[in-house]
């Protein structure tokens, strides 16, 4: 495995740490993680990758609870959620892919308040908070919209409002864009790239574009981990790209078609490194 | 086959408080061999669009013809293996104890002989890369090979357009790529795909032509250069990448292929 400086050890000061996280479903042979072993710092944010059945859902199921290791440990803020599962999901939220499957309520205020009832937080708390998460993700005016008549991207903001209200520390995003279109696509993310300096993230995606911005990136395949590296480093090594099923995203992959560094990610930064080359190409001619 | 709308709407819930116009006379024609991409946001209709094309969905205005002969004339279970339909997440359908009973259904209930169903599993398990599962449960297997296994049920019985709704979504991207390499594949060999996607970068590399819906009904149609540089503020990265050079650098042209705007791009910065 490769590890690019992750830090020392410091007990209990990790949003999240994995230690040695080991699982199989029963009856199947193989082995869905083996001795899975990361932290995240507080406010960090991380990418996980990997190819199909390589074991990404399963990690978010052990970090919420709804799994229990057969042997390893979670530690979420300190507490472990196969023994203190409601103290977990106050620290973690989870967003999943597909919005229709989480909005239970007639309309969307009532929707992002839902787990705050479940937590039987006062009325008054209760409406600035989810005042407050409404805000955050751009939907002010959207209070008495009934969820179903919203575009997917508004769904998946409802959604995360709904985990913000609980004001967890960590929140882990399990392709959270694959539902989505275009414009979904990029009014999600951008609600996210908002709460970076806010929160933990740890966000699943087999959109490696997603990801260019992150602190630092897990490969997950065939349960193992074979890399926490960063974007750089990732993008810029095709065996690790090629051994976990990725592919460079399009721009970085047009960079290095014409001799660029991986560094650049955004078209428009493609796009001026083209012109400046092209303007001093013709100079010195 | 060469499968043509005229002017189709459809409307759901008719006649109740809930009705929706989901398609407002669309009109196009699927070529013969051709790839054909939808693309459009959330709600423009292209899954509505794509149920009318074997008359899952029977038009509520408008036509649907094959080779020119009103589609609803022809026997329904004709048209259904002519015109193979791939719905979302189609892995949710599969139901046989293994992934070669699962393939061998809808050949079987053509009344082929076992023999050709043999033959034809174990193709379109080839085609999609996975007939060494055959033997497996399909339960057992994981998304990316749920996935090719269901679109091998489809292509077991040997449709003329193969319509493929969102067939990439969830998977790797390395999966990704191979289904485009299907798409080509299936090209060469003379089957027509329709490609719904929400990802605007692969429909620009496979695709011959492409359709953008709006509210349920067309608003571009083409070639992916027509459609896509209408709008290169939500149009493909390679697009995005060459129309913002256009301005200064009128020859680089209107890439959209991955490789032409490569090229496209080299000329350009003297590489």
């Amino acid at each position: 495995m490769q590890n690019l400086g992750t830090g020392t050890r410091h007990g209990g000061s990790f949003a999240v740490s994995c230690e040695g996280l080991t699982f199989s479903y029963p009856g199947f042979e193989t082995t869905a993680l083996s001795g899975i072993t990361f932290e995240l710092r507080p406010g960090e944010y991380v990418g996980v990758v990997g190819p199909n059945g390589g074991g990404k859902s399963t990690l978010v199921r052990l970090l919420n609870g709804l799994l229990r290791p057969d042997s390893g440990r979670v530690l979420v803020s300190g507490h472990d959620p196969a023994t203190e599962p409601f103290e977990v999901r106050k620290q973690l939220g989870v967003l999943f892919q597909n919005p229709e499957n989480g909005l239970v309520a007639p309309f969307v205020e009532d929707d992002v308040a839902f787990g705050l009832e479940n937590l039987g937080v006062p009325r008054g708390e209760m409406r600035e908070r989810v005042a407050q998460a409404i805000r955050a993700v751009g939907l002010e005016g959207y209070e008495r919209r009934e969820p179903h008549t919203l575009s997917g991207g508004e769904k998946q903001r409802v959604a995360l409002a709904g985990l913000l209200a609980v004001e967890p520390e960590v929140l882990v995003l399990d392709e959270p864009t694959s539902m989505l279109d275009a414009a979904g696509r990029r009014e999600v993310l951008e609600h996210l790239e908002e709460l970076r300096s806010r929160k933990t993230v740890l966000h699943v995606t087999h959109h490696l574009e997603e990801l260019l911005n992150a602190d630092r990136i897990l490969v997950l395949n065939r349960g193992e981990l074979v890399a926490d590296v960063s974007p750089e480093r990732l993008l810029s090594d095709p065996d690790i790209l090629r051994e976990n099923r990725l592919i460079l995203p399009v721009v970085p992959r047009l960079a290095r078609a014409l001799g660029f560094g991986a560094n650049l990610k955004r078209p428009e930064e493609l796009a001026d490194a083209i012109l400046t080359r092209a303007e001093s190409g013709t100079r010195s001619r | 086959m060469r499968l043509e709308l005229r002017d189709v709407r459809h409307v759901y819930a008719a006649g109740t408080p809930f009705e929706v116009e989901a398609l407002r006379g669309v009109s196009l024609t699927v070529e013969p061999g051709e790839v054909f991409g939808i693309v459009g946001g959330t709600g423009s209709g292209k899954s509505t669009l794509v149920r009318h094309m074997n008359l899952l969905l029977v038009p509520a205005g408008g036509e649907v013809l094959v080779d020119g002969v009103d589609a609803t004339t022809l026997k329904k279970s004709e048209l259904r293996r002519r015109v193979g339909l791939v719905f979302q997440f189609p892995e949710a359908a599969l139901f046989a104890p293994t992934v070669e009973e699962d393939v061998a259904f809808a050949p079987r209930r053509l009344g082929l002989d076992e023999e050709e169903v043999g033959r034809r599993v174990r193709e379109s398990l080839g085609l999609l890369g996975v007939g060494d599962l055959a033997g497996r449960s399909p339960f057992a297997l994981s998304g990316g090979e749920k996935r090719r296994v269901a679109i091998a049920g489809v292509l077991a019985m040997g449709p003329e357009v193969l319509v493929l709704d969102e067939p990439t979504a969830g998977l790797d991207p390395a999966t990704r790529g191979e289904l485009l390499d299907l798409i080509r594949h299936l090209r060469e060999a003379g089957v027509a795909v329709v490609l719904v996607s929400h990802d605007l970068d692969e429909v620009a590399e496979v695709a011959d032509r492409v359709c953008a819906l709006h509210a349920g009904r067309v608003c571009a149609i083409g070639t992916p250069a027509e459609v896509f540089y209408r709008d290169p503020g939500l149009a493909p990265v390679t697009v995005r990448v060459a129309s913002l050079l256009q301005e200064s650098r009128p020859e680089i042209g209107e890439p959209v292929r991955f490789g032409e705007t490569v090229a496209a791009l080299r000329a350009l910065s003297g590489v």
